[in-house]
């Protein structure tokens, strides 16, 4: 098993690392297409102060004198050596932008997927033990959950929170009761589909015979969940959390716009105004990085949680 | 929690037991079960004595299984309403709070499933299972635990304990799997085993292991076992007593003897005419409509030659020209072998076959799961090609024919499938299904298709209605009848039987086997019979093909290899055969003396 598994696992791994390398080429390609030649605008704009010096200095770091292909074999070498250039708003160097904005955005995301696993969990539980009644009425959660866009739910929560009960304020977005609610906030709409698959495959395992088998030994139904229908359940959602995270890094944007957040999503919205081009091919491809990464870190999961996935053939697939 | 039948007689005969009496193990009175509206289980009583063994038999419906999940309190309260009464060792169990109730299951109740692949959880080991099971011996030690499963594990036979527990599922066979779930229910020792159709999903072979295992460990342990069962000829073998179900409701009960050998209730009467074991000439006469002597002398005539070929004389000597002119073999399999390469090892699934069928007869491939029948069937078919070896349909050789070559051998040769739940598309009526293979063909003018859709419906006892129905109107029998229309509407000469009863309950089965028969003495087919059941095969075929990983080890006319079997493992397949080696269950050893005569009746029967 560990053999194969270690080379199932660095295949994932190199496939993981090919995509997203594919994602910033793809990326560089489509920000140079767009018209108008972002940069040379921004430079050659009187505004901006530059010296005749500083922009030949400019064009010649990002080879803008030379064809598209020579720029994207600059740039691409730069971003494997970790280097992400420098923003043409602020000239700061872009890993500093991001790497301030980051941590923000990063426990924003992290906490809202915490949450909305544990709603999801919570919810999928209930629509199976609690009482008939109570039971279709967390059935219906889900689908509420999903027509509820997130802005509505982050003004209620604003409105009612900050405002009436005054449990955190909007003027220090950063404390940790705000955050929360920024992360309830973003979680509510992610959860609704985890919630539901949840749901479904947990029906759908109840109903096998080893269920049966299971409580016929006498385990009660908290240990027939933990015990047996946890673990068959969770292998669907795992691929559902996979696939969430990309809503995370979008529906961060909006959450952290309402709560006056500065994280990852002013960064992208400032690029988008100022046609920062390094700032916005950074943080794209620091998206494809981190999803790419969720799912390689789901596909590295799924054997260990379900021993009948072959390795072996997975590995050459 | 009585009887919902207030105004009704009561059933009051034994409404005063538990005071006088030692308390039976079981005592099941006036139950009832309703799924909503639908009542499924009417006013059913019956008692277990301690250590005793009672089957519950009764066809698809009859409410056995639900039965048995009443008696475990398994069934969903919101799904089914149950009422009456159900007494384990004198406590009452369904008025019991699911707290306390919870506290009996495993411990004195314990419970067999019918499928083992399916009555494991396939994500967690069998070892992190099988402490569950431990657990309720109060043991709370994991290594001491650990020990008394790898005990239980090598009690009831398992090779290799230590790698079984650190296994999944999936790593295991059906009879493995089977044995791992009787360890499990027999370790924390309870008074009173639930087996719904223990051994259903399992090869004959494997079948009589587990139901012989079972028998042992009860005798050994003093367990009482509740068996149910479609299958009357493994109730009388392995129960004292029997109660036969039909609607919900019991036709009749008593020891098993009495029921088996004299049935009072004319559905007993049939349930038991219908045991493919218990009566192997039933088809014979109105098959072949010849005398059964005549029969056999014309089939050992060509199966001297067919023994000749296998010597390796003369290749040819099978096909057409071996045989006299007016019996010509429509099927020729000569020295077939095919291999298939998996995680790179070559496993040969037919390995130099060979068999011959004369026009208008049977013959059968009888084998285990894993014995090569159904790639032998595919062969057959042409959707696969043979590494060596001819296979001739009527003279023609499939081998390296073009497509349309292909189809025309198709139209000559049509199969039925095993599961008629699974092998009609459910969103057709059912006249578009037997059409199809007329459109498929371009039989006839549409004027003419029409007409011979309705014949094959009535030529297979469907009413002419029948045909804008779909397949979820219809039942399994009535499904299979489809079936056999779709493959019978482009007049084939060949109909391969796969396995064309094993889904249906046994006396939908003799219906079935009945319509093959009658349509085969009218029709002139020729049948290739695919089965694991022997019962069945001696009843249907003329001639029968033993195969065991891929070779054929026995072969000749039923009555040759079934009277006087040559080869070991044809000999295990026919004393697997239930309601023929009865001597031998240990479920019959300590029965009282009446009960000995069953495995006589049986054996004088076959």
């Amino acid at each position: 098993m560990t053999s194969g598994y270690g080379r199932f696992a660095l295949a994932r791994a190199g496939q993981a690392a090919v995509v997203v390398l594919l994602a910033y080429v793809l990326t560089f390609l489509v920000i140079s297409v767009l018209p108008g030649d972002a940069i040379t605008n921004s430079l050659r704009d009187p505004q901006s102060g530059l010296s005749e010096a500083d922009i030949q200095r400019i064009v010649q770091y990002y080879g803008l004198d030379q064809p598209v292909l020579v720029q994207l074999a600059l740039s691409l070498g730069r971003f494997l050596t970790g280097e992400l250039g420098f923003s043409l708003q602020s000239n700061l160097p872009v890993a500093q932008i991001v790497g301030d904005a980051l941590p923000s955005t990063l426990t924003l995301a992290s906490t809202a997927l915490a949450i909305a696993v544990v709603f999801a969990i919570g919810i999928a539980y209930g629509a199976h033990y609690a009482p008939p009644r109570w039971a279709g009425l967390l059935r219906s959660i889900p689908s509420f959950f999903l027509s509820v866009p997130n802005f509505v739910i982050g003004l209620v929560l604003i409105e009612l929170f900050a405002f009436r009960l005054h449990a955190f304020t909007t003027t220090d977005p950063n404390s940790a009761t705000a955050t929360l609610f920024a992360a309830v906030t973003l979680a509510i709409p992610v959860s609704a589909p985890l919630a539901e698959v949840l749901i479904a495959s947990l029906d759908h395992e109840s109903r096998q015979e080893y269920a049966l088998v299971a409580r016929s030994r006498g385990l009660d139904g908290a240990q027939l969940f933990a015990r047996h229908l946890v673990k068959p359940s969770a292998l669907p959602s795992v691929a559902m959390v996979a696939l969430i995270v990309g809503e995370l890094l979008g529906g961060s944007v909006i959450t952290e716009t309402i709560f006056g957040r500065d994280g990852i999503g002013t960064v992208v919205q400032k690029a988008v105004t100022g046609e920062d081009q390094p700032v916005l091919q950074a943080v794209v491809s620091l998206s494809a990085v981190v999803f790419v990464a969720v799912n390689l870190a789901a596909d590295l999961l799924t054997p260990l949680l379900d021993p009948r996935v072959n390795v072996r053939e997975a590995a050459n697939a | 929690m009585s009887a919902p039948n207030p105004g009704g007689p009561t059933t009051g005969k034994d409404t005063t037991v538990p005071e006088t009496k030692p308390s039976p193990l079981l005592g099941v009175e006036g139950l009832h079960v309703a799924y909503g509206d639908r009542k499924v289980v009417h006013d059913v009583g019956f008692t277990l004595a301690r250590g005793g063994s009672l089957a519950l038999i009764g066809e698809s419906g009859s409410g056995k299984s639900t039965i048995a999940k009443a008696v475990l309190r398994l069934l969903q309260p919101a799904e089914a309403s149950v009422g009456g009464s159900v007494r384990l060792a004198g406590t009452e169990v369904l008025s019991l709070p699911e707290r306390q109730f919870r506290a009996l299951r495993g411990r004195q109740l314990g419970f067999i499933p019918q499928d083992p692949g399916s009555a494991l959880n396939p994500v967690r080991s069998i070892g992190t299972q099988a402490h569950e099971a431990a657990a309720l011996t109060g043991e709370r030690d994991a290594a001491v635990r650990r020990r008394i499963i790898l005990e239980v594990f090598e009690q009831v036979g398992l090779p290799d304990p230590v790698r079984v527990y650190d296994s999944y599922p999936h790593q295991l066979s059906g009879g493995m799997l089977q044995r791992v779930l009787i360890a499990l229910t027999v370790l924390p020792r309870p008074s009173l085993i639930v087996a719904d159709e223990p051994t259903s999903a399992l090869d004959v072979t494997v079948q009589k292991l587990i139901l012989d295992l079972l028998g042992d460990l009860r005798k050994e342990l003093d367990i009482g076992l509740l068996l149910i069962t479609h299958d009357l000829a493994i109730a009388a073998e392995r129960a004292d007593t029997l109660v036969v179900l039909k609607d919900g409701a019991v036709q009749e009960q008593g020891p098993a003897a009495q029921v088996f050998a004299a049935p009072r209730t004319d559905y007993a009467r049939n349930l038991q005419a219908d045991v493919p074991a218990l009566n192997p000439d039933r088809y014979r006469s109105q098959r072949t409509g010849a005398p059964q002597d005549t029969l056999q002398r014309t089939w050992q005539d060509s199966a001297s030659q067919d023994v000749a070929t296998q010597d390796g004389t003369t290749a040819d000597s099978t096909t057409a020209d071996a045989t006299t002119a007016d019996r010509p073999a429509q099927i020729a399999v000569t020295d077939v072998t095919k291999s298939f390469r998996t995680r790179g090892k070559e496993v040969r699934a037919v390995d130099g076959v060979s068999f011959a069928v004369e026009r208008g007869r049977t013959h059968a491939l009888v084998g285990e799961s894993g014995s090569g029948k159904t790639t032998a069937v595919r062969l057959l078919l042409g959707l696969e090609q043979p590494d060596s070896g001819t296979i001739t349909v009527g003279g023609h050789s499939t081998a390296g024919l073009t497509r349309a070559g292909l189809r025309d051998v198709r139209r000559h040769l049509q199969l039925v499938y095993q599961n008629p739940f699974t092998s009609l598309d459910p969103t057709w009526r059912v006249g578009r299904i037997i059409r199809e293979p007329l459109d498929r063909f371009g039989v006839g003018s549409t004027a003419d298709r029409d007409h011979r859709v309705r014949e094959a419906l009535q030529s297979v006892g469907l009413p002419d209605d029948a045909s804008d129905r779909r397949p979820a109107q219809l039942s399994g029998g009535q499904r299979q009848r489809v079936a056999i229309a779709r493959a019978l509407v482009v007049r084939p000469d060949v109909v391969v039987l796969d396995e064309p009863t094993s889904a249906l309950d046994v006396s939908v089965q003799a219906g079935i086997l009945e319509l093959l028969a009658r349509l085969q003495r009218d029709l002139g087919l020729t049948y290739v019979f695919v089965s694991h059941d022997l019962a069945l095969v001696r009843q249907m075929a003329d001639t029968v093909s033993v195969l065991r990983r891929g070779q054929v080890v026995e072969h000749g006319t039923v009555d040759q290899v079934f009277d006087r079997p040559q080869h070991p493992y044809t000999r295990a397949l026919l004393d697997a055969i239930p309601g023929t080696s009865g001597l031998a269950s240990p479920a019959m050893a300590d029965a009282p003396a009446e009960h000995r005569h069953i495995p006589k009746l049986a054996e004088a029967a076959v």
